[in-house]
């Protein structure tokens, strides 16, 4: 029978470090995926998954086990994920205030077009946070809407919401790209 | 069903997240209806392409890596999570904490020394009154540990100490 979660937590909070190495084998490639869903970059992608780890290992002991481990690391990845693009936000906002001023005028006709090309990319990207976890929980990781509420700390009701919402919008947002 | 009630369930109709009632009724309703037939269509293309969306795989170089990158960053970060036990091995306050432990042991030994009158010759202070019911230090076996880490064994007999004499200790001086 396969070890679970927290057998493998309490071997590590026992000094077994071959059950660390297990468990992030094992929540790796989740945890990655939904950061690159969130983030669309290997980079920051690969550095929030570490962080996420990070966090879950130093603070092992305040985790108390009234979800599955895998949601907790969901929770921590999402927080981290908040967290990026508020600050990718602040950047971006920084950076295109200094683009205006020193970048040649084609600089944003090559972005608009490169953006162009993919509009549902796009659509998603501007997507408010809340509903952008919704959206790819449910999608890409087929959670439940009860698991979804507990990962984003809502209410079940509230994360079908934000993923009707995410939908509804990307379904405008295609609509109006191929009218 | 209206068009507008149908519009609002087409994601939990296409989720498999309605009632079989209601899968009945949108679907009696779709039946006839074009308009709702095609916004569920779209809805329906929507998710098909966003979960055609994939991410790129890193490759198992990256995977492989990937614990002992973690491993490593934990490493270290843990003396940060560990600062207040620092402080607290810090040399300053093991000297503050083997302070205390003598002065506490001081006096005990002291409050010994008034309750019996003069020691008499080969008996040990802690032959005293009160000595059966305090803890003796060697009975536990800090040798091992004391070798290890020092720091640790003092703040342990303190707070032996602390839990259960201290509070008789100063109540009887």
């Amino acid at each position: 029978m396969a070890t679970s979660d927290y057998q493998l937590l309490d071997r590590y909070a026992a000094g077994d470090e071959s059950a660390f190495e297990e468990l992030v084998m094992r929540h790796q490639k989740t945890v990655y995926n939904l950061a690159y869903r969130m983030l669309e970059n290997h980079a920051d992608a690969a550095d929030l998954a570490q962080k996420t780890f990070v966090q879950a290992f130093l603070h092992h002991r305040s985790f108390k086990r009234e979800s599955s481990f895998r949601t907790w690391l969901y929770q921590i990845c999402l927080n981290q994920c908040r967290n990026a693009l508020r600050d990718r936000a602040r950047l971006v906002h920084e950076d295109v205030e200094e683009l205006a001023l020193a970048a040649p005028q084609d600089t944003f006709t090559q972005v608009a077009r490169s953006e162009l090309r993919d509009r549902l990319g796009q659509a998603i990207r501007t997507l408010p946070a809340r509903q952008r976890e919704a959206l790819v929980l449910r999608v890409y990781h087929d959670h439940a809407f009860s698991e979804i509420g507990v990962i984003m700390s809502c209410s079940e009701g509230t994360a079908k919401a934000n993923y009707h919402h995410a939908v509804d919008k990307l379904r405008r947002a295609l609509m109006a790209g191929e009218g | 069903m209206t068009c507008n009630e149908i519009k609002e369930l087409t994601v939990p109709y296409l989720e498999l997240d309605l009632e079989p009632s209601r899968v009945r009724d949108v679907t009696t309703h779709l039946n006839g209806c074009a308009g709702c037939r095609a916004e569920m269509e779209a809805v329906r293309q929507v998710l098909v392409r966003v979960k055609g969306m994939a991410v790129p795989d890193p490759g198992d170089q990256f995977w492989r890596g990937f614990p002992q990158r973690v491993r490593r960053e934990v490493a270290r970060q843990q003396p940060s999570a560990r600062r207040t036990w620092n402080v607290i091995r810090a040399p300053g306050w093991s000297l503050a904490f083997a302070a205390s432990l003598l002065l506490v042991v001081g006096a005990w030994s002291l409050k010994g020394l008034l309750d019996t009158g003069p020691v008499p010759s080969g008996q040990s202070v802690t032959q005293g009154p009160n000595a059966a019911d305090l803890p003796s230090l060697d009975d536990a076996d800090w040798a091992p540990s004391w070798e290890d880490d020092p720091d640790m064994v003092l703040v342990e007999m303190a707070t032996q100490l602390d839990r259960q004499t201290m509070d008789r200790l100063f109540a009887g001086i």
